[in-house]
C-alpha cells in the first residue's frame, strides 16, 4: 500500500524542480535537494493550507536576498534591477501556491487551497512540520516544509 | 488580438503578459474575477481571457460562469491558468465553459501551444 | 534580456537555410530560451549571455556550433497536438480515404509516445473501431517509457487539449496515465530506421515526422525506399512540416492539404 503522506512528501522535490525549471530558471538542474538544512539568513516565509476533509500546509522559507533573486528571475529582470517588496512577496507566495496546488492535485478531490500568506514570521503551528525538505537554489538555501494531518490534531 | 489576464499574483500576470506581448497581443490585467467583469461590463472587448482559479473576491470558476451567462461575451475564449490540477476540477471548469486549461507551472512554449490549438496564434509558429 | 535585432536575424537566417523553418520576428524569446543552455555551457552568464554567445561563437564560428544552434532551435519537443496539421489531415483526408479497412498505422521515431497516443485519441474520437498502431523508436529506454503511457504535468501541459486530457487520461499521483484501452491498441518496439520496417502486413499510414531532416540524401532515399515496400499502394506518409519527398523519392504524390506534409504512394485506387 502506498503511504499517501510519504508519497506526497516525496513529490515536493519534483514539483518544486518542475516549477523552477519551467518558470524561474528556464533549464533544469539549478534546484537540488540537500541532505541537511543550512542556516537561512533573514528568512521570509510563504505558505498555503490545503483545507477540506483534512488539513495540510506547505511552507517555503528562504533568505530575503534569495527571495529577491527569485522574484527577479520569475519576472525576467536583470540581476541589478531593483525589485519591490511587493514583487518579492508576490513571487514567493506564488512559489508556495504552485507547490501547494500541485500537492493538492495528488489528494482525493474535495479539498481547497487557501490564498498564500507571506511574512517574515512563520505560521503558528502546534507542532513542527512533518516533513522538511532542504534545497539549494543557485547556491542559496531554500526549505520546503509539509504538514500532513495526524489523528485529527490541529496544525 | 486583445487578452485579459486575471490573477491575484502580479508576478503571474506579468509572466503571462510577457509571453502574450511577444506574440503580438495587447493585454489588460485584473486581480480578481470581479475586476475582470467590471472591465467587460464597461464595454472592453477581448479575444482571450487567461483565468486563475483561486482568487479573492470572485474566483476564476465564478468568473467563467458569469461570462458564459452573458451572450454578449460568447466570443471570448476562456483559458484557465491555475495550480488546480485534479481531474475533477478540470472537468468542472470545462463544463462551466472554459475552452482550455493550463496548469501551473508552465513554460512559455506550453502557453503558446495552447494558444495555437485555440487558433489564437497570429503567425504560424516554429515547428 | 532579448537578443539584438542583428543576432536574431542572423539566427533566423541560419535556421531557415538549414531547416526551411521560418523564425518570425517576435520569437526573440525562443532564441533566448533555446540557446540559453548553449551559452551557459560556454560559461556565459547574465542577461546578455545569449547575445554574447551568438556574437562570439556562432557568427563566423565552427560548423559544429552552427549545427548545435539549428538543432536547438528546431528540435520539436514531443508535444501531442502541438503541430495540429497532421492530425487534422488524419481526420479529414486520410480516414475518409481508408474507410472500411482494418487500419494499420506505423508511428516511426515515436520518441516518448505522444504521437502514437495522439493518433489513437483521434481514432477513438472518429469512432474507428478496427485499427492497430505500431510505434517504434531507436532508443530502447524511450520505447520503455512510451509503453508506460505515463506523463508528467509539464508534459501533458504541452500541446494536449484539456478536453482530450480528461477524456483519455487518469491522474495517478503526480502523473497522468493514458487509459488502458488506448495503451492496449498500440504495440511499442525498438527499431532502427536503417533496418527493414518492423511489424507485419502493409501499412495504410506511416507517420515519420522530423526525422528525415537529420539524414543526408542517400540515407533519406534508402529509408523511403525500404518504407515504400511496406506501404500499400495508395497508402499515406505523414512527414514533418519542413520535410518533403520531392527530389528524394519520386514514388509519392503530395496530397493537397493546406497545412502539413502529407504524401500518398502511387499506384493505389485513387
Amino acid at each position: 500500500m502506498i503511504d499517501t503522506h510519504e508519497t506526497l512528501a516525496l513529490s515536493v522535490v519534483p514539483i518544486a524542480q518542475d516549477l523552477f525549471t519551467a518558470m524561474i530558471d528556464g533549464e533544469p538542474g539549478l534546484l537540488t535537494p540537500e541532505p541537511a538544512t543550512l542556516p537561512v539568513v533573514d528568512p521570509v516565509h510563504a505558505w498555503v493550507d490545503i483545507v477540506g476533509p483534512a488539513h495540510y500546509r506547505a511552507l517555503v522559507v528562504t533568505g530575503r536576498a534569495t527571495a529577491d533573486r527569485l522574484a527577479r528571475a520569475l519576472l525576467q529582470m536583470a540581476d541589478d534591477e531593483d525589485v519591490s517588496l511587493e514583487d518579492v512577496q508576490d513571487a514567493l507566495g506564488e512559489v508556495a501556491n504552485v507547490v501547494g496546488g500541485n500537492l493538492k492535485g495528488m489528494l482525493p478531490e474535495g479539498s481547497s487551497l487557501t490564498l498564500p500568506v507571506v511574512d517574515v514570521v512563520g505560521p503558528t503551528a502546534t507542532r513542527p512540520a512533518d516533513h522538511e525538505q532542504p534545497l539549494l537554489w543557485r547556491g542559496d538555501p531554500l526549505v520546503i516544509s509539509l504538514w500532513t494531518p495526524k489523528n485529527g490534531e490541529e496544525l | 488580438m486583445r487578452a485579459l489576464i486575471i490573477d491575484d499574483a502580479r508576478v503571474m500576470r506579468r509572466i503571462v503578459a510577457t509571453t502574450l506581448h511577444d506574440l503580438g497581443f495587447e493585454t489588460a490585467q485584473a486581480a480578481d474575477g470581479r475586476e475582470a467583469l467590471d472591465l467587460l461590463e464597461a464595454g472592453e472587448r477581448f479575444d482571450l481571457a487567461c483565468v486563475d482559479w483561486n482568487m479573492p473576491v470572485m474566483d476564476g470558476l465564478e468568473f467563467v460562469q458569469a461570462v458564459r451567462a452573458n451572450r454578449d461575451w460568447r466570443d471570448l475564449t476562456l483559458m484557465m491558468v491555475t495550480t488546480e490540477s485534479e481531474q475533477g476540477q478540470i472537468v468542472r471548469a470545462l463544463a462551466a465553459g472554459a475552452h482550455e486549461y493550463l496548469i501551473k507551472p508552465f513554460t512559455p512554449d506550453a502557453l503558446m501551444a495552447k494558444l495555437d490549438m485555440l487558433g489564437l496564434l497570429p503567425t504560424k509558429e516554429l515547428a | 534580456m532579448t537578443v539584438s535585432t542583428q543576432s536574431f536575424s542572423y539566427v533566423s537566417d541560419l535556421v531557415r537555410k538549414h531547416s526551411a523553418i521560418q523564425l518570425t520576428p517576435g520569437k526573440e524569446y525562443l532564441v533566448e530560451s533555446r540557446l540559453g543552455p548553449l551559452a551557459r555551457e560556454k560559461g556565459l552568464q547574465g542577461p546578455d549571455a545569449v547575445e554574447s554567445y551568438v556574437q562570439r561563437y556562432v557568427r563566423g564560428g565552427s560548423a559544429v556550433e552552427v549545427v548545435r544552434v539549428v538543432e536547438a532551435m528546431t528540435t520539436n519537443e514531443t508535444s501531442w497536438f502541438r503541430d495540429s496539421s497532421p492530425f487534422t489531415a488524419l481526420r479529414r483526408v486520410i480516414l475518409p480515404a481508408v474507410a472500411g479497412t482494418d487500419l494499420n498505422v506505423w508511428s516511426a521515431a515515436c520518441s516518448t509516445g505522444q504521437e502514437p497516443y495522439s493518433i489513437a485519441m483521434v481514432l477513438r474520437e472518429e469512432n474507428v473501431a478496427r485499427y492497430r498502431i505500431l510505434a517504434t523508436d531507436i532508443n530502447a529506454q524511450v520505447v520503455a517509457r512510451a509503453r508506460t503511457g505515463r506523463y508528467s504535468q509539464l508534459e501533458v501541459n504541452r500541446g494536449l487539449p484539456a478536453p482530450m486530457l480528461v477524456r483519455n487520461f487518469t491522474r495517478v499521483g503526480a502523473e497522468w496515465e493514458v487509459d488502458a484501452a488506448l495503451r492496449g491498441s498500440i504495440s511499442f518496439q525498438q527499431h532502427n530506421l536503417l533496418d527493414p520496417p518492423p511489424g507485419t502486413g502493409q501499412f495504410d499510414v506511416v507517420f515519420l515526422r522530423n526525422v528525415l531532416i537529420y539524414f543526408d540524401m542517400p540515407t533519406k532515399q534508402s529509408i523511403l525506399a525500404r518504407l515504400r515496400r511496406r506501404v500499400r499502394p495508395g497508402g499515406f506518409l505523414v512527414l514533418g512540416a519542413a520535410e518533403t519527398t520531392v527530389g528524394v523519392d519520386p514514388s509519392w504524390d503530395r496530397v493537397d492539404v493546406t497545412q502539413g506534409s502529407i504524401y500518398r504512394l502511387r499506384g493505389g485506387s485513387a
